[in-house]
């Protein structure tokens, strides 16, 4: 009698029809109840083997629906367990097309999302790596290199006589919007 | 001759749903989707959708195709918005610091009876400068806003260390521009105006424990030096007057209060809620007892399944809704954060709820001797001999340096919900978070085993209760207020 219920608790599943990792995440999902073994029966099969981990439960009362389930003989449980499991290959089955089919959109989805207006975010504080003083000091000595450049270009135009280092429109004013002809 | 009526348009999708989660309950499903998004679907339109047979042209196309369920309708910008608001902590570092400034008490609490220190331990209390370094070190969080916790033990059994980090923290978050939050949360049992008015003076926001009425609150805190529900009601009274009057020169914080749920709390939900709506408190934050550090050693005594939890939350749910009708103004905090995800696409600050989980790289605790953890249960695990949460030292350690250890990093892998098997698969994922810290503790793995997980079992209950509520358009009205508020 033992051996004929632990017979019943044995499922065998088609890998035609669900692929493995289907089966491990639809075993997965009854781990709550059974210690699930999964092993090789054949060419293009496996059994799963579900070990129940509690003894039988006796109405027990949902605290949100307020259903009580039945009470449960071993053969009763070892049912359910194989009635949960058949019914989470046929939910995994969808969910790993679902998966597969939305794996690009789902990325392209997650990418956008953190990419996504980073507009009011303030602008990072460069750190340059120096001390105050050192800032300090590099500060004078920009001002006092663009004020010489200010002075040799403000001077007589020895230093550029031919008006190489103007612009077009220093040299010939701005452009007046005439056409060509 | 009558014209042969046109063909219903149905689901150009060709049955192919986009990336949707759902759960069978009774003749319904429900469906989600990364975005946040929520649809009930009668098992038929289910069918339907899935075969590719759900007409164009009714109302529950229309509402499905706004919600991101019908795969050529995607609004690639509205999910996105959506998920970047859910995620947005996902670009700040840590933002919670908690400080134990002592492991001493002078209660004895049956739920944490041996996990703080007796009076004469004064080891266990943080000097100033471990404190300072502390700040210092939580100061170097790119987050923009950061709350400092002070916890124990009792914190204010080291007063003078609590003042001190006030001050010094105070100083040293206005040079670096950040936004400091300052929080306490105490007995009260050794509050006075002097303390108070300092606390108060310095924005500090202050939180206690109220586990009830008189008889069970001092049943599950014991105070030998006195009466702890009369010293909580009295302080809790004192700070909501001042709450009430507020000040011209500070803002003064509601008070808050904490439940937590013992075996003798669970015959009396009633009692409890009346107590705190008594107290003028408009949230009560009912939590379960976790068997993590010390309060295992006493789960026999005080301890219950998740099924028990599961009974007693419903039932105070039921019982505030009813509240609620009459016109008294109370909410529960766990519902209304995770009501915050589901109808606002909000991220509330729940850390044990967000994937990854908040350890370490949304919070930090502070032991008093400068040890870092990854979190305050990552800490009690520590202090129960097991320092595998630990996660640096803050005279020892850089902050880059915690935040890129194994620790940190084992965590974040562990509580990412697209890596456990049962969680990538469960419709509640958009607003659950697992926690490896109550998986090692339980389960012996970081991982854990969602399906015979108690934590995971109690937060699917709520998920099934809150859904369930949403669906009644009464309680729904005063649900969505809890969330907006």
């Amino acid at each position: 009698m033992k051996k004929q219920e632990h017979e019943k608790n044995i499922v065998k599943v088609g890998l035609k029809d669900y692929d493995l990792d289907t089966v491990r995440y639809a075993a997965y999902a009854v781990s709550d109840a059974a210690y699930v073994f999964i092993t090789p029966a054949g060419k293009g099969a496996v059994a799963v083997e579900f070990t129940p981990k509690h003894q039988p439960v006796t109405g027990h009362q949902s605290p949100v629906t307020g259903h009580r389930s039945p009470v449960t003989s071993h053969r009763s449980q070892a049912g359910n367990l194989a009635r949960r499991f058949r019914e989470e290959l046929k939910d995994e089955k969808i969910r790993a097309a679902v998966f597969d089919a939305n794996r690009d959109l789902r990325e392209f989805m997650i990418l956008k999302a953190l990419s996504y207006d980073t507009a009011g975010a303030p602008p990072e504080q460069e750190d340059s790596g120096l001390t105050p003083e050192q800032e300090k000091e590099l500060d004078a000595l920009i001002a006092q290199v663009e004020s010489e450049i200010k002075r040799e270009s403000a001077g007589s135009g020895t230093k550029d006589p031919l008006g190489i280092t103007r612009t077009w429109e220093e040299k010939y004013g701005a452009k007046t919007g005439r056409k060509k002809n | 001759m009558a014209q042969k009526p046109a063909a219903r348009k149905t689901n150009p999708s060709g049955g192919v749903l986009p990336q949707v989660l759902w759960k069978k309950t009774g003749g319904s499903y429900l469906l989600t989707n990364d975005a946040g998004h929520y649809a009930w679907l009668k098992e038929k339109d289910f069918a339907a959708i899935t075969a590719g047979r759900l007409a164009e042209t009714g109302p529950l196309f229309a509402e499905l195709a706004s919600k991101g369920f019908i795969r050529d309708r995607l609004d690639f910008n509205d999910l996105a918005a959506k998920w970047k608001k859910k995620n947005a902590y996902l670009n700040y570092g840590p933002g919670l610091h908690i400080l134990v400034l002592t492991l001493r008490c002078n209660h004895k609490c049956l739920y944490c009876q041996s996990a703080a220190a007796g009076l004469g331990a004064a080891y266990t209390d943080m000097s100033l400068a471990t404190a300072r370094k502390s700040v210092d070190f939580a100061l170097n969080s790119p987050a923009m806003g950061i709350t400092l916790e002070f916890q124990g033990g009792e914190p204010l059994l080291n007063w003078k260390a609590l003042k001190g980090t006030v001050e010094y923290a105070r100083k040293k978050a206005k040079t670096r521009g950040k936004d400091l939050k300052l929080a306490l949360v105490s007995n009260f049992s050794l509050m006075d105006a002097e303390k108070a008015g300092f606390l108060l003076a310095n924005e500090i926001s202050i939180c206690t424990s109220l586990d009830g009425p008189k008889d069970l609150h001092n049943k599950n805190r014991i105070f030998t030096g006195g009466n702890s529900h009369g010293e909580t009601l009295k302080w809790l009274k004192y700070f909501q007057k001042k709450h009430a009057a507020q000040s011209p020169d500070y803002r003064v914080f509601k008070p808050g209060a904490l439940l937590t749920v013992s075996k003798y709390s669970l015959s009396r939900h009633r009692e409890i809620i009346d107590e705190y709506a008594r107290a003028g408190l408009e949230d009560i934050f009912i939590r379960p007892l976790a068997p993590i550090g010390y309060a295992r050693n006493l789960w026999d005594t005080i301890g219950y399944e998740a099924k028990d939890f599961a009974v007693f939350y419903l039932k105070s749910l039921d019982y505030i809704l009813k509240l609620n009708r009459q016109g008294v103004v109370i909410r529960e905090k766990t519902a209304a954060m995770m009501l915050d995800k589901i109808i606002n696409f909000q991220d509330p600050g729940y850390l044990d709820a967000r994937c990854p989980c908040g350890a370490a790289i949304g919070q930090i605790a502070y032991n008093y001797n400068g040890d870092l953890y990854t979190c305050d249960e990552g800490r009690m695990v520590g202090w129960a001999g097991d320092d595998l949460f630990k996660i640096g030292n803050v005279f020892r350690d850089a902050y880059k340096k915690v935040m890129s250890n194994g620790v940190t990093r084992v965590c974040v892998v562990s509580s990412n919900l697209e890596a456990q098997p049962a969680c990538a698969r469960c419709a509640y994922k958009p607003y659950c978070g697992v926690c490896p810290v109550y998986n090692y503790a339980t389960q012996g793995s970081l991982w854990g085993n969602m399906p015979s997980n108690d934590r995971c079992g109690l937060f699917k209950g709520i998920f099934e209760t809150l859904f369930a509520l949403l669906k009644k358009p009464g309680n729904a009205a005063i649900l969505k207020r809890w969330a907006g508020k």
